[in-house]
């Protein structure tokens, strides 16, 4: 009975307790190692995510690295596809729908992202993984931490360091590879010839890694993280949350596993404290819904675990809604969620739109600075650059033609201008025309580029042609 | 003032954190959309420094940007804070 009445004391004290560890200077979190579910659907999470971060770089598509950022050629290369800067606001769009997935996930179903995805997550699970392997499980690192130090100790402390800091490098090296081409950047390296920039960011990104996913850890996700701040706006009662259901679980109190807890006054939560040991962020998650809680559902599989060994139902901490939690049917199908999925498939629709009509030419005309015009054999002559670019893989025939003026004469390349794949050529072309055709100093004219091969291939750009004026 | 008093603010190194990580954020879309429309090799007639590649100048590009961000952002946290109280309202008490 003693238990029934101490509970909301225990209670009020953990909470304020955590409340105050806010702002407090932070102490170290040494979260348990935790089996289940939810830890499987981490691992494979991370290792899917990982995977492609630390693989795709060494994946080839004809002829060029399949994923490469080409930041001094101005393109970007994925797989079949190549960006140019005028791409640009298909990468806003993009931008776009990963926002409005994440509102709409969060929406449905919580911080899946946190708990799953985040760079921040699925890195401080590796350098946790690799801190456990070297110095233990949590009570061996506690213990290993407050022991004085010894040779064992910086021995355990150098391995565990030497780890952390070369799999942070190889980050760094592998986060440089998506901007230089994977192999040249491995040879390079090799040879320690790396530019100075190459070198910088590898060091900036791998120490980054191992600051975030090393030390700071949760410490991000509480107070760097704009998601975690602005996520609460996205949630309403329809949406998962891990949750401990008080209702089951109060008045908490440990028993023998015989026990009736029915007998003893006693709800199901026995207190054993597993769900706040496993928890990366370090709170509880009894205290009901908290902006810390990061949706890792480790809680979840450390309950159910000890739950089955009690013999009481699983689920005492579970995803759920709060809705469901008093009792009312949850929503799926809401203002909210179809808002967001309304949104989500117009911009993905805009997006897929633009990518499939991208024109595989461009051009871009500028004037020739030198001089307004000049007059030749009585007529005013225009001299034009034009950059032709083929955004085709492969090499292409363009011809150019002119018109706006009537009996405009152009001289250009005279025949089709071939362009390798991805590149551009530059042709000047000279426009002449008569000065009874030109009433103002300005008249309007328009440029064709068109494919040899194929008519239907074309883009027309305006300019300018001046003249003397009447 | 009294909810002021009782506001608790976040632990400075913390605040620096939070900083310069949201000003990196907004660097880095800066860059891009800045570098998407200007490129650096255009810009090498009007520069002092024309010999710069276009890699460092996207590198240098963002670490102003970040400065720029990170100097506002420094700005904007400071100025939340309350104001140091006039000295001679200090003595002044509620009795």
């Amino acid at each position: 009975m003693d238990d029934t009445s101490t509970a909301p004391k225990a209670k009020a004290t953990a909470a304020s307790s955590v409340e105050q560890s806010l702002y407090e200077k932070r102490e170290k979190i040494y979260p348990r190692e935790v089996h289940g579910t939810f830890a499987a659907l981490r691992v494979t999470a991370v290792s899917v995510l990982l995977g492609l971060f630390y693989g795709v770089c060494w994946l080839r598509w004809d002829g060029h690295q399949a994923v490469l950022f080409d930041l001094p050629a101005r393109k970007f290369y994925v797989f079949g596809l190549t960006f140019w800067p005028q791409d640009f606001l298909l990468l806003t769009l993009l931008m776009m729908l990963a926002a409005l997935s994440l509102f709409f996930f969060t929406a449905l179903a919580g911080r899946l992202w946190c708990g799953y995805a985040c760079p921040q997550t699925v890195w401080t699970e590796v350098f946790l993984w690799m801190e456990r392997k070297i110095e233990g499980n949590r009570l061996q690192q506690m213990k290993l931490d407050k022991a004085p130090w010894s040779a064992r100790k910086l021995r355990i402390k150098a391995t565990k360091q030497f780890a952390w800091i070369a799999f942070s490098l190889w980050t760094g090296f592998t986060f440089v590879a998506y901007f230089t081409p994977a192999t040249d950047l491995l040879a390079k390296t090799a040879a320690l010839s790396l530019g100075p920039w190459e070198t910088f960011w590898m060091l900036f990104y791998g120490f980054a890694t191992y600051g975030n996913a090393g030390f700071m850890r949760e410490q991000v996700c509480k107070y760097m993280c704009p998601y975690a701040r602005f996520q609460s706006a996205m949630f309403d009662k329809d949406t998962l949350i891990v949750s401990y259901d008080e209702a089951r679980g109060e008045p908490r109190g440990s028993r023998r596993p015989s026990a009736d807890p029915k007998e003893l006054g006693l709800g199901d939560c026995i207190n054993c404290t597993m769900c706040v040991q496993v928890c990366p962020t370090g709170i509880d998650i009894r205290d009901g819904l908290q902006y810390e809680c990061i949706g890792c559902s480790a809680c979840i599989d450390a309950c159910d675990d000890v739950m089955e060994r009690m013999n009481y139902p699983k689920g005492l901490i579970r995803y759920t809604t709060e809705h469901a939690l008093e009792g009312k049917p949850t929503r799926i199908v809401r203002a909210r969620t179809i808002i967001y999925s309304v949104l989500l498939l117009g911009v993905a629709g805009l997006f897929f739109y633009l990518l499939g009509s991208r024109a595989p030419l461009g051009l871009d005309i500028m004037r020739d600075r030198n001089q307004l015009y000049r007059e030749r054999g009585g007529l005013i002559e225009n001299v034009y650059m034009l950059k032709v670019l083929n955004l085709r893989d492969a090499e292409r025939a363009f011809e150019i033609t002119a018109a706006g003026i009537d009996g405009m004469l152009v001289d250009g390349p005279g025949e089709p201008v071939r362009v390798a794949g991805g590149d551009v050529a530059e042709v000047p072309v000279v426009l002449r025309a008569s000065e009874s055709e030109l009433p103002e100093r300005s008249t309007p004219v328009t440029f064709t580029l068109r494919a040899a091969d194929d008519a239907s291939v074309s883009v027309t750009e305006g300019a300018k042609f001046l003249g003397p004026g009447r | 003032m009294e909810l002021l008093a009782k506001t608790r603010w976040m632990p400075v190194p913390q605040r620096f954190g939070a900083v310069l990580w949201l000003s990196f954020l907004m660097a880095t879309a800066a860059t891009g959309v800045f570098f998407s429309i200007l490129d650096p090799d255009d810009l090498r007639y009007c520069v002092p420094f024309p010999e710069v590649s276009r890699m460092a100048a996207y590198s240098i590009g963002f670490f102003l940007f970040w400065l720029l961000t990170a100097v506002s952002g420094v700005l904007a946290v400071t100025f939340t804070y309350p104001p140091p109280p006039n000295p001679d309202e200090t003595p002044h008490s509620n009795g």
